[in-house]
């Protein structure tokens, strides 16, 4: 077996036993029921005591044939509203950038927290798409209605 | 803080005074006094005389301060080793033992000989090359009583007899040694030079420390009291784990270590050791299960099949979990995981009744998971035999599958408990629980799920009919919560069947009970929870309910009913969105009665707005099937109205805020939230009511959305948006009531917001509706709005998204559109107070000109937009010049896709064109290559890199005079380039650099000798700091 798809088994067996409340990360299924360790779809809850408390995003992690040497790609579906996501729903995070802070020892669960993290954290030096960095700098107001409006139609079950 | 407090201590002058400090150190004292007297014996440990000081305090009888001493050896050892000759080193080993078999003798705390252990640890790390065979020479020591040079070992008795003369107390320290050794060397990198050889030195103890652990595990009888069991299946642990991270297989430490599993094994006998051999256990057959021989497995098979095992397995199953612990299940789970393709496919009796037992672990007594800790460990089990079957029924032979019934019957048992396992408990019941065990217990439930997406793949048809009959059992006992749980399975299964026909036969045997007339019963009997599953059963099954029609408005009259539930209401209107969208052909005949349905609600109370939004949302979609025009424009006109008497009362409130009747549903629905503290200022609520009602005409504009495509005739006229009079009079009622609620009431930017979605979700059509204006019409909209406009970024968007829309579609009406906008896009780039004031703007207008620019240049370049032009040019440049990342990256997007119009001129420009296009780069030329030379010259961000290589290669490769640009940016009048960098790199290597990226005439090997350039003008140094 691959290093990828050893690692990936790894870190499945590893979230069972531990992960994060409120979260949810499984790999997809194919046609036929089989699981395809490399595209995972996972479930982002909002931090507790912030705007996006009650909120569960959906974001698809596609692993690379490299990985771990290589970083996966975080997408939300649908795109989200937030200054680090590009308009394609493709999360901007130093710790998924290979060329900054990616490194092979990172789990998925610390992609995802790292990604939870930055819901309520966004950095204003990476922007990925102008409407909401630009409402972020802009109107902090009218950007935390909006975000409480995204979290209304994306309520946790 | 006073500057008395942030004075140092003097050193000490005596051992007196030191040891009075130590003893200071430990007593309760304020913070800052402990940090003051904590920096000053720091100062002392650092100072030459550390090994001094703790030479000294070393015998002391105070545990304390021998502890102080250990710790100043192991900060001297880490920071000065290297000041140490060889005969030093070695005459430190002997006195450090020596010391370590004082303290034993003198019986100082465990504490302080376990630090010592450290001590000499933190020396084999040093000087493992002057101590390789460390554990045997530390046992020989111990046995003789003293610290002994390492050489006098050449002449000891072997290891196993050393061994056996220790008492059980230095038989301890012996393994408290040898467990420090393998944890702390472990912490380092096997790989890296630096450490190779200590790990190297390590795994040559193992023998020795096989021996070691031997005796531990049968320790000698004079002294009851004192077992050692316990300390050797901790260093056991250790020493396998790190056999365990190995990269590579270490036979030399294996093999030696594979010995002790069967005195490990008996230790689970002890009941003070159960749970420490146990978790040694559950945790190597879980992680290492190589470590493991076909002897140790029977081993343990028969240990599981003893009277003591059954004993431990009912304690288990009946016991208390948060009391008792579940050390057992886990340990035969882990061997189950280990054995898993052995288990599976086995045909005997003894693999059979283990596979029982570890099913039977799904039924263990209590509420998940509060009380039963077992299930989800189990179901993890479960799921990975059943992922191993799936794999093994593609993999192996048919004929080789002769196990495949067994473990189909173990199958059946796991889910039948499991379905028992997921059932609600009473509502009295889950309300005493906290937030982390309700959320657990959800959690375990979705676990269930995937599993049983798992059995379907395996099991098919079966399965559908298992919980199908389990469901009308349960309905006919009238047994809620078994029923909640059937119909919670049943909608697990909806992904894997929904959308093939051959399960209907089994479906509708649920959907035609009478389960679903009890739920239709307001006051019925059914509980909330089942109610919730129900609803949510009929929106998982959609395509279900698209073949089965007859069944359709039943389920839809009980979503109606249950959407003014404050619990129910939300799910409900979901499931009628979706419900509606995709089966809106067959419910055309029932738009009218749901638009009464939804009118008769909205009279009677105010709807959750998300609800109310996706309500109209389900309506619109049915009307948009509806295939009579005038049927269809009927119905849309209806709900529009129902809507446009909201907008009419929010303008008229507005105006006049003594209207205000809070007793009434049309005001209360301005009250957003729906229970304020204190009511909102009247024109806080008119605005609410119009906007809420503005996000549901957004919603029907969606809703309106056709699903199919059609083919466009890009080359063909225009339709004529007036061919129906009474669509183009009802839009122009609606752009009408728009620019009036964006007029009355537009200071919020919301407004604005839906009203560009509304636009948005006629862009994408191409068959007329009530939302798909005509171009001159949206047009029209845009050119009225101001810089001052709100959201006006938001605007600009919507207008790219236009411009898209535009060239989908047929081309006569293109340009005059474009000529019309580009003016009013520049105008409010024009306004900026600078580029990069507002990015939405600056990011949207760049885009904008660059998607003119793309398909319609003439229309760009018209000498009548020669200004403007001039101006965006300019823009664009300092948009480059400035810092922020995405307008930086559009202008670098744009001028990527310019620079290659001066040498191709798009096939049908004209001449004249293509003399504007080359006289602008002329003069532009040297501007890029400044701007993009200050930026590669260092001012840009490393992500931004690759973005501005692309107007750069296009640079070198179309224009001639790229590479003189590039030098004139580079160098200057006076060899002085204007770049960041410019003091780093000099005026040859700038050289060198331009005749490459010259050289490489826009090949990809650019950006890499662009990322070379910026790092030698950030300063070589600078790297991603990890």
């Amino acid at each position: 077996m691959s290093l990828c798809q050893n690692r990936l088994q790894e870190e499945r067996k590893q979230w069972r036993k531990d992960h994060p409340f409120g979260f949810y990360a499984r790999p997809q299924k194919n046609a036929q029921g089989v699981l395809d360790l490399k595209i995972w779809e996972c479930g982002i809850p909002g931090k507790e005591k912030t705007i996006w408390e009650g909120g569960l995003f959906k974001l698809v992690v596609t692993f690379p044939d490299e990985y771990p040497t290589k970083p996966p790609k975080c997408k939300f579906v649908p795109p989200l509203f937030h200054p680090n996501v590009y308009p394609s729903g493709t999360v901007c995070l130093s710790i998924l950038n290979e060329e900054e802070a990616w490194k092979p020892a990172i789990t998925i669960k610390q992609i995802l927290l790292g990604v939870q993290d930055l819901l309520n954290d966004p950095n204003p030096e990476s922007p990925a798409q102008a409407e909401a960095y630009n409402m972020f700098k802009r109107d902090r107001v009218q950007y935390e209605r909006r975000i409480k409006q995204i979290v209304r139609e994306n309520a946790a079950p | 803080m006073s500057d008395g407090a942030m004075e140092q201590l003097p050193l000490p002058t005596s051992l007196i005074e030191v040891e009075a400090l130590i003893r200071a150190l430990y007593q309760p004292n304020p913070p800052e006094t402990i940090s003051r007297i904590q920096e000053v014996l720091h100062r002392l440990q650092r100072s030459p005389e550390g090994w001094q000081l703790a030479q000294s305090l070393i015998a002391h009888r105070e545990d304390n301060i021998r502890f102080y001493a250990a710790l100043t050896l192991i900060i001297k050892l880490n920071r000065d080793s290297s000041g140490l000759s060889e005969d030093d080193a070695k005459g430190l080993l002997e006195n450090i033992i020596g010391w370590t078999i004082q303290s034993l003798a003198d019986g100082a705390g465990n504490f302080v000989v376990k630090k010592l252990c450290t001590a000499l640890v933190t020396y084999f790390m040093h000087f493992s090359h002057l101590w390789p065979s460390c554990v045997r020479h530390f046992i020989y020591c111990l046995d003789l009583g003293r610290g002994a040079p390492v050489d006098s070992l050449d002449d000891a008795l072997a290891t196993d007899v050393l061994v056996g003369k220790l008492d059980s107390q230095k038989l301890r320290v012996a393994m408290w040694f040898a467990a420090s050794f393998v944890e702390e060397v472990g912490k380092t990198d096997m790989s890296a030079p630096k450490f190779v050889q200590v790990h190297g030195r390590l795994v040559k103890n193992g023998p020795d420390v096989a021996c070691l652990l031997a005796r531990g595990f049968s320790p000698p009888q004079d002294n009851p009291e004192l077992k050692t069991q316990g300390e050797a299946l901790s260093c056991f642990q250790a020493w396998i784990l790190y056999a365990q991270r190995a990269a590579a297989p270490i036979p030399d430490l294996v093999g030696p270590l594979r010995q002790l599993v069967g005195p490990a094994i008996n230790c689970f006998a002890d009941q003070d050791l159960f749970h420490t051999t146990a978790e040694l256990f559950s945790d190597a057959l879980g992680n290492y299960s190589a470590f493991f021989t076909d002897e140790h497995y029977s081993t343990l098979a028969s240990l599981f099949e003893s009277p003591w095992a059954a004993e431990h397995y009912q304690r288990v199953l009946h016991g208390n979990h948060q009391e008792d612990g579940i050390s057992f299940g886990l340990v035969i789970l882990a061997y189950g995981d280990a054995k898993v393709q052995d288990l599976m496919r086995s045909t005997d009796t003894r693999s059979q009744r283990f596979l029982e037992s570890l099913s039977g672990l799904l039924a263990a007594d209590g509420y998940l998971v509060g009380e039963d800790t077992i299930f989800v460990p189990a179901l993890e089990f479960w799921s990975t035999f059943i992922e191993t079957m799936i794999d093994a029924s593609y993999s192996d032979e048919e004929a080789a599958q002769n196990w495949k019934p067994y473990a189909e019957q173990h199958l059946k048992t796991v889910v039948m408990n499991c379905w028992r396992k997921i059932q609600w408990p009473p509502a009295e019941t889950f309300a005493e629980w906290d937030s982390t065990e309700r959320i657990a217990f959800g959690d375990a439930r979705k676990d269930v799920t995937d599993m049983l997406q798992s059995v379907f793949s395996l099991e098919g048809m079966s399965l559908v009919s298992f919980f199908a009959d389990l469901f009308l059992q349960a309905l006919a006992a009238q047994s809620w919560a078994e029923l909640e749980a059937s119909a919670f399975c049943l909608g697990a299964l909806s992904d894997c069947i929904s959308d093939e026909a051959k399960y209907d036969q089994e479906l509708s045997k649920v959907f035609a009970s009478p389960f679903f007339d009890l739920l239709g019963q307001a006051q019925g009997p059914i509980p909330l929870r089942l109610r919730q599953t129900g609803l949510a059963l009929i929106e998982r099954y959609c395509e279900y309910f698209e073949r089965n029609a007859q069944y359709l408005p039943n389920a839809l009259n009980l979503l109606f009913a249950a959407v003014g539930d404050s619990v129910l209401g939300g799910p409900s209107a979901r499931s009628i969105s979706t419900l509606c969208s995709s089966c809106r052909s067959i419910l055309t005949g029932e738009a009218g009665a749901f638009i009464s349905h939804y009118q008769t609600i909205r009279g009677s109370q105010v709807l959750d707005s998300l609800a109310e939004e996706r309500i109209v949302l389900a309506i619109s979609s049915i009307i948009q099937a509806i295939k009579d025009e005038s049927q269809r424009l009927n119905m849309f006109e209806e709900l529009y109205n129902t809507l446009k008497k909201d907008f009419e009362l929010a303008v008229q409130l507005k105006a006049n805020p003594s209207l205000l009747n809070l007793q009434h549903p049309d005001f209360l629905r301005g009250l957003d939230p729906p229970n304020p503290q204190s009511a909102p200022a009247t024109e806080e609520i008119a605005l609410q009511i119009a906007l809420r009602s503005m996000r549901c005409l957004a919603s029907i504009a969606k809703g309106m959305q056709d699903i199919k495509e059609y083919p466009v005739d890009l080359d063909g006229e225009s339709q004529s948006q007036n061919a129906n009079s009474r669509l183009a009079g009802l839009q122009e009622n609606l752009m009408r009531v728009l620019v009036e609620v964006q007029r009355v009431l537009g200071a919020s930017g919301e407004a604005v917001e839906i009203i560009c979605n509304i636009f948005r979700a006629g862009f994408s059509e191409t068959e007329p509706g009530p939302f798909v204006f005509s171009p001159d019409v949206v047009t029209d909209y845009f050119v009225q709005q101001r810089f001052e406009t709100p959201r006006v970024g938001t605007l600009l968007s919507t207008a790219c998204s236009f411009v898209g829309s535009l060239y989908r579609g047929p081309k006569a009406y293109v340009p005059a559109q474009l000529a019309r906008l580009l003016p009013w896009v520049i105008s409010i780039l024009q306004a900026l107070p600078e580029p990069e004031a507002d990015t939405e703007i600056s990011v949207n207008g760049i885009t904008f000109t660059d998607k003119v620019m793309s398909k319609y240049p003439d229309v760009l370049f018209h000498p009548h937009h020669a200004p403007l032009v001039e101006f965006f040019f300019l823009f664009t440049i300092k948009v480059l010049d400035g810092n922020e990342p995405l307008p930086k990256g559009a202008a670098a997007e744009f001028w990527a896709n310019f620079i290659p119009l001066t040498a191709k001129p798009p096939s049908t420009s004209s001449r004249t064109l293509q003399q504007t296009i080359t006289n602008a780069m002329t003069h532009l030329g040297p501007l890029i290559a400044r701007s993009l030379v200050y930026n590669i010259g260092g001012h840009a961000a490393r992500s931004e890199l690759d973005k501005l290589c692309e107007p750069l290669k296009r640079l070198v490769a179309t224009c001639v005079g790229a590479q003189g640009w590039l030098m004139q940016a580079l160098v200057g009048d006076g060899n002085e380039g204007r770049f960041p960098g410019a003091e780093r790199v000099g005026v040859e290597e700038r050289g060198v650099w331009v005749r490459r990226v010259v050289a490489l005439r826009g090949a990809r090997a650019t950006n890499q000798v662009v990322r070379e350039f910026w790092m030698a003008c950030r300063g070589a140094n600078f790297t991603y700091v990890s």
